[in-house]
């Protein structure tokens, strides 16, 4: 499979649009590396792939520099549309095709995965700082409640001592 | 009142204020002894007036009969130490005097160059060098004594309670503590002496403008005045104004005011001929005037509006005249472009007055070029104003029409009008534009052979249920909305954790791989079964990327809740400052009155200084500033 692996990677400039969004940081670009990747792994052990973590890597990178979730998965998308179309085109063999087909499939069902845990992990992140932003609240409304005491007692102080 | 020595030029002038009934500031300009001083009396009914005098009266007299007797430093001590006496010995006798005391700051001339600086309270002496504004004297308040022990910051000394409270003073006790600077006088130089009416009314940008101007004393001691009570004038103001080594040369500003205004009068006929000859009477803006008018109401008001503000150094008028003509124009729908003409014009004008000057003295054609060169971008400034105003105009004017339209066609088609640019919200990833590809004949029967397959090779009924789902969706070839029911469907009420979400697509996988082996493993054609694995490829990852839209979906609120609860904390927090802020500066205070420890204490500071015999006098401890009647 690796020289399926080499044959889907010469698709990049094609199936990334190269042309049209430049050579660097081209959106969905983890996607198509997983996939060749994938390919790449089919031919060394003729199993399952196992856990793609640079794929992982590569999506929370995204997110953690402030894509949205909708923008990776939109990348996707869009990866897996152009590479379809490639595909369809550029191999003759039905197995080959089949096995690209399934490869990118895989690939996406765990992009989407990935996206979706980073959210969930958000969610709890979410919670947990929500949690302690309302017990500072009550730390707060505490402190208030004896700063308003003292102000109170200052003022009328004050105002007994006649200034 | 005026005095003048070979090398110094003085004035001195005071005036009662806008809001007082009487002055109680006085002052000294004696240019035989070289003694000047501003005096600002207070305390009891009426007896400010008294103090200042009194004390006015002693140091002139101490001081003219025994100049040259004595070191001046230890007399001018002396003097102010014998008119606190005096004025603390007049307020003994009288009741109605209890408590009065006056401010000092005076300056006693060495010779030529060198000059002492002597005072007491906050009357003020600065220094103009070079066009620096340098305060020669330091408040003798409580809040400045504290200052300057750092026993409080600046920021608190702008509010302090006490901020009003002098900590000298003279007539408060027989005897007082005098600050004396000496100064070196250079040529240029202007010194100030001024009372707190002054510094009090008008910002020390403004005093050092009209200090550094070019203008005599007399000039800038009328000027300051003028700006104290253009600044509200609340407190009687007293300015003495000394420059040293006046030039022997007019100033600019007054040869602008005399010989440049009067040049300029003197050639006027010279700038209606070149009106006249630019074509003023045929501007459209002039087009229901005779051209004689046209010449005397456009060309001869500038002229005049211009010669004033040349004599009194202002640009008033020329703005009022600028305003007038283009409010005149443009409020009656009339076009920018005659404005600019008109402008123009007279610019061209005044250029030919200049060149006529030029002809007889270049330095006053300087001068003059100069002055009108300001005047006409306060021209420019003024019409530019009335412009904007225009503006604003047509923008109001828009903005309704542009309101009443939107009323109108919402009431037409309500609707349609409800939310014309609102989305409605949809998964941004799911590609409505892309039109789903239908499987051809030939998948379905592959399609529909593997779903049998698969089914057949045992699992639970979720497995069953994704396999159907898949299935259907690979033969419908269905539209992104649909794909998204779907989704929901499978993905049901679930928590947003871990392991109620992989599962989902763990079995996702599970299902899309038995049916593409099932595919592979059938005996249709190869075309089909690639098109069969496509078109399950691409509902597999319709689906997959559906329900990671609903996670998202779902950790949404999560986050909005979070940035509004982060949001209130904030708030809190600021009050919390807040309130912490208020609760130590009355701690402050508090502490500042009554805590005997604190050391740096205002109060008893102030006692200390006005003496045993009257601890709480208010007169003395509640000196004011201006703007602080009440505690008069």
């Amino acid at each position: 499979m690796t020289e399926l692996a080499d044959r889907i990677n010469v698709l990049r400039d094609e199936v990334l649009d190269t042309v049209e969004q430049g050579d660097r940081d081209l959106p969905g670009a983890e996607v198509f590396e997983a996939v060749v990747r994938q390919l790449a792994a089919l031919g060394d052990s003729s199993g399952h792939a196992g856990i793609d973590l640079t794929l992982h890597d590569a999506i929370a990178r995204r997110l953690a520099w402030g894509d949205t979730e909708e923008a990776v998965l939109g990348d996707a998308d869009r990866v897996f549309e152009r590479l379809v179309k490639a595909v369809q085109r550029a191999l003759r063999d039905p197995d080959d095709q089949i096995a690209v087909l399934e490869t990118a499939s895989d690939v996406l069902t765990a992009a989407a995965r990935i996206v979706a845990l980073s959210a969930v992990g958000r969610a709890g992140r979410d919670r947990s700082a929500r949690l302690r932003e309302e017990l500072a609240q009550r730390r707060l409304r505490e402190a208030l409640t004896e700063q308003q005491t003292t102000l109170a007692r200052l003022e009328q102080e004050l105002k007994d001592s006649g200034l | 009142m005026t005095a003048a020595r070979p090398a110094l030029r003085i004035h001195g002038a005071t005036h009662v204020g806008s809001v007082r009934e009487a002055n109680e500031d006085a002052m000294i300009v004696d240019e035989q002894v070289g003694l000047f001083a501003v005096f600002d009396g207070m305390g009891g009914a009426m007896a400010g007036d008294v103090a200042s005098q009194k004390a006015r009266d002693v140091v002139k007299e101490y001081v003219r009969a025994r100049r040259g007797q004595m070191d001046p430093r230890a007399m001018l001590d002396a003097a102010l130490n014998a008119a606190s006496a005096a004025v603390h010995g007049e307020a003994q006798v009288r009741r109605d005097r209890r408590g009065m005391g006056t401010t000092a700051v005076v300056c006693l001339l060495l010779d030529d160059r060198r000059a002492l600086i002597a005072h007491v309270g906050d009357s003020r002496a600065y220094l103009l060098r070079g066009g620096r504004l340098n305060q020669l004297t330091r408040d003798h308040t409580v809040v400045a004594e504290l200052l300057a022990q750092n026993a409080i910051t600046p920021e608190e000394a702008e509010v302090h309670a006490y901020r009003s409270v002098l900590s000298r003073n003279l007539g408060a006790k027989p005897d007082t503590r005098v600050d004396i600077t000496e100064i070196e006088l250079t040529r240029g130089d202007r010194l100030l002496l001024c009372s707190d009416g002054l510094y009090g009314f008008a910002s020390t940008e403004a005093v050092q403008q009209l200090l550094g101007s070019t203008d005599a004393p007399e000039q800038v001691a009328r000027d300051l005045i003028e700006l104290a009570l253009r600044g509200g004038g609340g407190d009687n103001v007293t300015v003495v104004v000394l420059e040293a080594g006046a030039a022997a040369v007019p100033r600019t500003t007054q040869l602008m005011r005399t010989s440049g205004s009067v040049s300029w009068w003197a050639r006027r006929e010279r700038f209606f001929e070149a009106a006249r000859a630019a074509g003023v009477a045929q501007n459209p803006i002039c087009a229901v005037l005779s051209p004689a008018e046209a010449i005397e109401i456009v060309a001869g008001n500038f002229v005049e509006a211009l010669f004033h503000d040349l004599e009194k150094a202002t640009t008033v008028n020329v703005w009022t005249y600028a305003e007038n003509l283009a409010h005149g124009w443009l409020d009656r729908g009339g076009a920018w472009a005659p404005l600019r003409l008109i402008l123009d014009i007279l610019h061209h004008a005044c250029g030919q007055v200049v060149a006529d000057v030029r002809r007889d003295d270049a330095d006053l054609a300087l001068l003059i070029e100069a002055a009108v060169t300001r005047e006409l971008t306060v021209c420019e400034m003024a019409v530019g104003g009335v412009l904007g105003e225009q503006l604003r105009a047509v923008d109001a004017a828009l903005l309704k029409l542009y309101a009443e339209r939107q009323v109108a066609s919402e009431a037409r088609a309500p609707g349609d009008g409800a939310r014309p640019f609102v989305e409605q919200p949809t998964m941004p990833f799911l590609r409505n534009d892309r039109a789903p590809e239908p499987a051809g004949p030939e998948v379905r029967p592959v399609l529909d052979a593997a779903l049998r397959v698969a089914v057949g090779r045992g699992g639970d009924a979720a497995l069953h249920d994704l396999l159907t789902r898949l299935h259907r969706l690979a033969v419908d070839a269905s539209p992104p909305a649909a794909v998204t029911v779907q989704a929901r469907e499978l993905f049901g009420v679930r928590q947003l954790e871990e392991r109620a979400i992989a599962p989902v697509f763990d079995a996702l996988d599970r299902a899309r791989r038995a049916l593409v082996d099932a595919i592979s493993a059938g005996t249709a054609p190869p075309s089909a079964k690639v098109a069969a694995v496509r078109q399950l490829a691409s509902a597999s990852h319709g689906l997959a990327a559906s329900m990671a839209g609903l996670v998202v979906e779902a950790a949404q609120p999560g986050a909005h809740k979070l940035r509004e609860v982060v949001r209130e904390t904030a708030a809190l927090r600021a009050k919390v400052g807040k309130t912490e802020a208020r609760v130590a500066e009355l701690e402050r205070r508090f502490a500042t009155v009554y805590d005997p420890l604190a050391g740096k204490i205002a109060m008893d500071q102030a006692i200390a200084d006005v003496g045993p015999s009257r601890p709480s006098a208010p007169g003395i401890l509640a000196r004011r500033r201006p703007g602080r009647e009440t505690q008069r």
